[in-house]
């Protein structure tokens, strides 16, 4: 069970709700907004082995059906109209209280169709590939939003969201699913695996360990250059805690090659070879990498829109700025993980539900953070670790607590409670935290 | 043979915290199979005498028999336990307030005339348990259990002495943790030294996670306000404090709720892990000593009792203070608690070195679950009743205080062994404590009396 799981049951999610999974359709007309980039690139080979371009019908049928594959097929994608009509709301009206609510509804699709992508796309390319790419774009979305939030010069929004996901990831969604998992296995405990967890607590701690120190250091007034020592120390810290993260994707890409499992297969559900395509792959190579191309513009897009009307939101609802972006956001965020958490709990699949949760979260704190620091540092923004005591010491207490109760390796119900119960009060907590530096959202 | 019933108090604790009942406790209660005066059977759930009286109708018609009823009711309970011994320095503290109003020595009678108080109060609640089975005997437990502590905190909190409140709850958890724990694993440890003590590491890893939860209650509003990033500065700590205590007590009603449902499949008879008697599996598996309506009417008394000593207690604190030449804060974290968890503090060590360490535990550690999943909510809960501003901002030293006090015992308790070593730290570490206590002044008020504004 790694990091790469995240992805993996998004595809046996699909499965199930997948409707349009082996038809090949005749030609219905069905025009989405995004056919027209597809048309001009027409190069690869499909997964009909077709010299394709000499037959337009074909080519249509092709677009059409991988249009259905991806756009059509999940329920979720319902929402996904809610995107442009908060680009059309934005032109209008500027009201930034609905603008953000409705890119928010808006991206929640595209991250998961972004999620399907990426997992399509590590068929093709083996585990080791698959592994990394999943390990970057797990958390596409909420970096897309950091980066384009580091650009506006809003360094705590960034801060916030990333810890907010953390918290989210690590309470909230593992909450869920342990008492789902819980209630739907009364009889007996649930049991996941107990070495992972632990490396994943370990993991998260070095970097709340990374953490502590700018914001230490800043809070006791000791650093040699007042303000930029902790910078420094920040963007130094970042690097090795890039490295940390680097080690740890080989030293689990190695571990598993002993126990290699069929990439994509946990429970036996088709008995295929164990080939790096068990499971049928959905869309083509090429389609994977254009599609994937295509949510990433719409989400960059749609960030756009979702960071500019956050201040204008947190005035209109009259909220404040760090719940939104604490709290707000990463729900958002994370829904997606969030559904397909409970359900592998549910279904006694408590290894992938961690990896889900307890994964992404090490991904963002080690890799995430960190990542964003250099991205800062690339443009000149001085973002840094200093998250302010606050966050960081509540950041500290739900990792103690987590790792805590994730130490013997087994789930009930109560546990998951304990886990939500504990999310609702550092929420309500943020619901009435104010920055103390809220002054500078323009970035000192 | 009486100062076993001591230990009594300590099974009230067990109903809600472990999975078996109490062990052998038939074999160290002195009056077993005693006939006394006028109760020659004790295997029904009414004694005879009283039996005659109630189904015979006519309540008065035996006053002999009353007057046996009542002296073997009161020498049951009253005469029984070595500890009751302090009971006259009670009224006498009450004397001393009256007559001399010398805050030092009322201070002083009042707090050793609670301690038997608050042990038969135990005794009273456990006999009560037989009666009512286990769901309800456990909910019993779990709330009577600390019952002393918070009496204690509602009379402190009627007089608007927040800090005190907030102090001696901690200190109360504190010296659960460390000393009572810690003497136990050390006794047990010498007793047994040649081989480490094992108990239940689930139910302790239970507890610990949710003291670290209630650390975390803690921690939130401290923070939020020592950082002074509060919203509306001074409200937003006692409304989120208020916030986190109703979920503090939902995550305890699941807790216990948790608990019995677990316990119910490997359900034990209530007060008896081995068969002694092996009577049937019914509720009242252990004879009671006295009869449901003298449980409930010797709980009435005692906790009225409590009360009234509770109000001469807290009312002398402050003038102890002034005259023993000591901070409030060492008052009420060490002193306080140390009085009135000294009958569980007797039986954690007794069953500690009779190699009953999941009982131990369950009287120490449940009992730090309880206040602070239970007692430090329900404070803040009747705090907002009574309209005093009492809040979880323990203050930064107290909370980081009990954080890592949290810390220290769940990593000794997560291997599930014990040893005299473990036990010696446990107690060392209290020390530090105590000492650090001893010399700390609160940063608020010195004088805790009126409901002040934070800061």
């Amino acid at each position: 069970m790694s990091y790469m799981l995240p992805v993996e049951m998004e595809s046996i999610d699909n499965e199930s709700i997948h409707e349009f999974k082996d038809e090949i359709l005749s030609i219905p007309e069905m025009k989405a907004q995004k056919s027209q980039p597809i048309q001009e690139l027409g190069e690869g080979s499909f997964s009909g082995g077709l010299q394709a371009k000499g037959d337009d019908k074909m080519w249509r049928n092709v677009v059409c059906r991988s249009i259905k594959t991806v756009v059509l097929s999940n329920k979720l994608n319902m929402l996904m109209p809610f995107g442009p009509l908060a680009i059309f709301v934005h032109i209008f009206t500027g009201h930034n209280g609905w603008v953000f609510f409705l890119t928010l509804l808006g991206i929640t699709p595209l991250a998961e169709r972004l999620g399907y992508a990426t997992e399509q796309l590590a068929f093709y390319t083996g585990p080791t590939v698959g592994g990394l790419l999943n390990a970057t774009f797990g958390n596409a979305t909420e970096l897309i939003i950091s980066i384009y939030a580091l650009k506006h010069g809003m360094l705590r929004v960034v801060q916030q969201s990333l810890l907010g996901s953390i918290l989210s990831n690590m309470l909230l969604v593992l909450g869920c699913a342990f008492f789902c998992g819980g209630l739907v296995f009364q009889d007996k405990e649930q049991v996941f695996n107990k070495a992972t967890a632990v490396v994943n607590s370990g993991l998260l701690l070095m970097a709340v360990m990374g953490l502590l120190f700018p914001a230490v250091l800043h809070y006791t007034h000791t650093e040699v250059h007042f303000g930029k020592s902790e910078l420094a120390l920040s963007r130094f810290s970042s690097c090795i805690m890039l490295l940390a993260y680097a080690i740890y994707l080989f030293f689990q890409l190695k571990s598993q090659k002993n126990l290699y499992v069929p990439l994509n297969e946990e429970g036996s559900q088709n008995e295929e070879n164990s080939d790096d395509d068990d499971e049928t792959p959905e869309i083509s190579k090429w389609e994977s990498i254009i599609w994937l191309i295509i949510m990433t513009s719409w989400i960059s897009f749609l960030s756009e829109y979702l960071v500019n009307a956050i201040k204008g939101a947190s005035v209109a609802w009259k909220i404040p700025i760090s719940f939104i972006s604490v709290i707000l956001l990463p729900i958002v965020g994370n829904a997606a993980e969030h559904a397909s958490a409970i359900m592998f709990a549910m279904k006694d699949k408590l290894d992938i539900s961690l990896g889900v949760a307890i994964g992404s979260s090490t991904q963002i704190s080690m890799f995430g953070i960190p990542f964003c620091v250099v991205i800062g540092w690339i443009m000149g923004r001085p973002m840094d670790l200093n998250f302010q005591l606050f966050e960081t010491a509540t950041l500290f207490i739900t990792v103690l607590v987590v790792a805590f109760l994730l130490q013997d390796g087994t789930s009930n119900y109560f546990k998951g409670l304990m886990l939500i119960l504990c999310y609702l009060i550092v929420a309500a907590s943020f619901f009435v935290h104010v920055d103390p530096s809220a002054a500078d959202e323009a970035g000192t | 043979m009486e100062i076993d019933k001591v230990k009594d108090p300590a099974t009230v604790k067990l109903h809600s915290q472990v999975e078996m009942g109490s062990m052998e406790l038939k074999s160290i209660l002195g009056y077993d199979d005693q006939g006394l005066v006028a109760a020659p059977e004790k295997k029904s759930s009414d004694e005879a005498p009283l039996k005659v009286l109630y189904s015979s109708g006519s309540g008065s018609f035996n006053r002999k028999v009353m007057r046996n009823t009542v002296v073997h009711s009161i020498r049951t309970v009253v005469f029984s336990s070595r500890l009751n011994l302090l009971m006259p320095f009670g009224p006498l503290a009450i004397l001393v307030q009256t007559l001399t109003g010398h805050h030092g020595w009322v201070f002083l009678l009042s707090l050793l005339g609670i301690i038997p108080l608050a042990e038969r109060l135990g005794y009273a609640t456990e006999q009560l348990a037989c009666y009512t089975g286990p769901t309800v005997g456990g909910l019993l437990n779990a709330t009577f259990g600390n019952a002393t502590e918070l009496i204690i905190s509602i009379y402190a909190l009627r007089n608007g002495m927040i800090r005190v409140v907030q102090q001696s709850l901690l200190g109360s958890i504190l010296s659960n943790m460390l000393l009572v724990l810690g003497c136990a694993f050390f006794a047990g440890g010498l007793v047994f030294s040649k081989r480490p003590q094992v108990f239940n590491k689930p139910t302790a890893a239970v507890n610990s996670g949710l003291l670290l939860m209630a650390v975390m209650g803690l921690l939130l509003p401290a923070l939020l306000h020592t950082t002074h990033t509060e919203l509306h500065f001074g409200k937003s700590a006692l409304a989120l404090s208020r916030f986190t205590s109703c979920i503090m007590l939902v995550a305890y009603a699941s807790y216990l709720f948790f608990q019995l449902k677990s316990q119910r499949s490997l359900y034990v008879p209530v007060d008896e892990g081995e068969e002694i008697h092996s009577d049937a599996s019914d509720d009242d598996e252990e004879v009671p000593e006295i009869s449901k309506w003298e449980s409930i009417i010797w709980l009435t008394i005692l906790t009225a009792w409590i009360s009234i000593l509770s109000e001469y207690l807290v009312n002398a604190i402050e003038g102890a203070s002034v005259a023993l030449n000591i901070p409030v804060a060492f008052i009420s974290v060490i002193l306080l608690p140390i009085v009135g968890n000294a009958a569980e503090h007797a039986g954690a060590v007794m069953f500690a070195m009779k190699d009953k360490l999941d009982i131990t535990l369950g009287v120490a550690i449940g009992s730090s679950t309880q206040i602070s999943m239970f007692g430090i909510p329900f404070c803040v809960m009747v705090g907002w009743i009574m309209g005093v501003p009492m809040d979880l901002n323990f203050q930064l030293f107290e909370t980081a205080t009990l954080f890592i006090t949290v810390l220290v015992v769940a990593f000794m308790l997560q291997e599930g062994t014990s040893n005299y070593f473990k036990g010696i730290m446990l107690i060392l570490c209290y020390i530090i404590v105590a000492a650090s206590f001893f010399v700390h002044i609160d940063p608020t008020a010195i004088q805790d009396k009126p409901p002040e504004t934070k800061e």
